[in-house]
C-alpha cells in the first residue's frame, strides 16, 4: 500500500516480508534515467516529463507485484519505454524533431549555418524513423549513456548479440540513407 | 550529406545528454503524493460499495431462496381444480368458487395471461379473500338502534295528541283554516265595532 511517511512514499508490497519500497528514493535515482529514455523516443520535455511521471504511476498500481520483480531498474525503463511509444502514435513527430534539432545546434554559429546545421539534424532523426522497427529501437536505445547492451537487450526482449547486430545494421543502414539523401541534392 | 557519421553521432550524443527541467523530481512527488491521498480516500468508499453489494446480492438469494421453498413449488393441481372462468359481469377477471369448497392450494391464471396455460397459484386464505373482494355488493342490514337513539326517539315522541294531529297533513290544514277563518271573522267583526263607534260619535 502506498503510504507518505517521513515526506516520503512507502510501498508496502503485500507479502510483507521483504522490506518497504520508498517511492521518493526511487523517483530520485531512477527519474533522470526514464527521462532520457523517453526523450528518445518523443524528443520532447514536457511529454517525457509526463511519461516518467505515469511510470511511477504504474508502480503505485503495481505495488501488489513488486516482489517479483527481479530488476528494478530494467523494470523502470521497460514501463517507460512502453509508456513512450504509446504516446509516441498520438503526436505529430515533425514538428518536436524540428524543434528538437534546433537545440541541438550550437549558438554560437551564425545564422546561415545555424539553419543549415538545423536541417542536417532534422534529416538525420528523419531518416532515423524511416528505420525498421527493431533497428530503431535499439538505435534509440543506444543513445541514452546509462545503458548497456545488456539492459538494452532485457528492455527489448532481445539477446544481447542480436542487440549488437541491429545496432551495426541501423547505423550502416542509416548513414546509407544519408548519403544518399545527399547524394540526391 | 557531407560526414553522415558525423551527424548520426551528434544527434545520439543530443539525444543522451538531454536533461529533464529543474524541478522535475518534485513535481513528479507532490503528484504521487496527491494520487496516493485520492486513492486512500477513495478507499472507504469501495469498501462500503463492495458492502452495499454483497447485501443486495444476499438480499437477492434470499427473496429466490422464498420463493423456491420445497412446500410451495411442486403440487400440481388437477385440471378440474384450476380455476379460471372468462370475464365476467361481476368482476374483471375470474369468478372464484366458494371459499369453503376451494382446496388448499389453488390455481389461479395470472392477470393478462392465457388461462389455461400460464397460472398462478394462490393459498386457501387468499382465494376466501378474493371470494370476498369479487361478491356482488349488497345493502347493508339494518343496525339496531343504539341507547341514545332510543333517548332521542322518546324525546321526541312525547304522545301529545294535538302535536301528534298536527303529524297528520289533512288534519294540520284543517285546523290551519279554521284559525284562518277565526282570525277573519274577529277583523271583520272589528270593523264593524269601529264603524259604529264612528257612526255614533258624528
Amino acid at each position: 500500500m502506498a503510504s507518505i511517511a517521513g515526506g516520503g512514499l512507502n510501498l508496502i508490497p503485500t507479502e510483507s516480508a521483504q522490506p518497504e519500497i520508498d517511492l521518493a528514493v526511487l523517483v530520485k535515482s531512477y527519474s533522470r534515467l526514464l527521462f532520457r529514455v523517453a526523450h528518445s523516443v518523443l524528443r520532447s520535455r514536457t511529454e517525457a516529463e509526463d511519461v516518467v511521471q505515469d511510470t511511477f504511476l504504474r508502480v503505485v498500481e503495481l505495488r501488489r507485484s513488486l516482489n517479483a520483480i527481479r530488476d528494478m531498474r530494467v523494470w523502470l525503463v521497460r514501463i517507460a519505454w512502453n509508456l513512450a511509444l504509446d504516446r509516441r502514435r498520438r503526436l505529430r513527430p515533425e514538428q518536436i524533431d524540428e524543434s528538437f534539432a534546433e537545440s541541438l545546434v550550437a549558438a554560437g554559429m551564425p545564422a546561415d549555418e545555424m539553419i543549415c546545421e538545423a536541417q542536417r539534424m532534422t534529416a538525420v532523426l528523419r531518416e532515423m524513423e524511416r528505420l525498421p522497427k527493431a533497428e530503431r529501437h535499439v538505435l534509440l536505445l543506444s543513445a541514452v549513456e546509462e545503458l548497456g547492451t545488456a539492459a538494452m537487450a532485457e528492455v527489448l526482449g532481445r539477446s544481447e548479440s542480436a542487440v549488437r547486430a541491429l545496432l551495426f545494421r541501423a547505423r550502416i543502414r542509416l548513414r546509407e540513407r544519408l548519403e544518399e539523401r545527399g547524394g540526391e541534392r | 550529406m557531407k560526414n553522415p557519421e558525423q551527424a548520426i553521432d551528434q544527434v545520439l550524443a543530443g539525444l543522451g545528454k538531454v536533461e529533464a527541467s529543474p524541478g522535475m523530481k518534485r513535481r513528479i512527488l507532490a503528484n504521487l503524493e496527491e494520487s496516493a491521498l485520492v486513492s486512500a480516500k477513495g478507499a472507504p468508499r469501495r469498501v462500503w460499495q463492495m458492502v452495499w453489494l454483497g447485501m443486495t446480492v444476499a438480499s437477492i438469494l434470499i427473496a429466490v431462496a422464498v420463493v423456491h421453498q420445497p412446500g410451495k413449488t411442486s403440487t400440481k393441481v388437477p385440471r378440474h381444480e384450476v380455476v379460471s372462468t372468462p370475464p365476467s359481469a361481476n368482476g374483471p377477471g375470474t369468478r372464484v368458487q366458494q371459499a369453503s369448497h376451494l382446496p388448499v392450494e389453488k390455481i389461479l391464471p395470472a392477470r393478462g395471461a392465457r388461462p389455461a396455460q400460464t397460472v398462478r397459484r394462490i393459498s386457501a386464505g387468499d382465494a376466501a379473500l378474493l371470494a370476498e373482494m369479487r361478491a356482488p355488493s349488497h345493502p347493508a342490514p339494518e343496525v339496531p338502534l343504539t341507547q341514545e337513539e332510543k333517548l332521542l326517539l322518546r324525546a321526541v315522541r312525547t304522545g301529545d295528541p294535538q302535536v301528534i294531529a298536527m303529524l297528520n297533513p289533512e288534519e294540520r290544514a284543517r285546523q290551519e283554516a279554521a284559525s284562518e277563518a277565526e282570525f277573519q271573522e274577529f277583523v271583520e267583526q272589528s270593523n264593524k265595532e269601529d264603524q259604529q263607534s264612528d257612526q255614533t260619535t258624528d
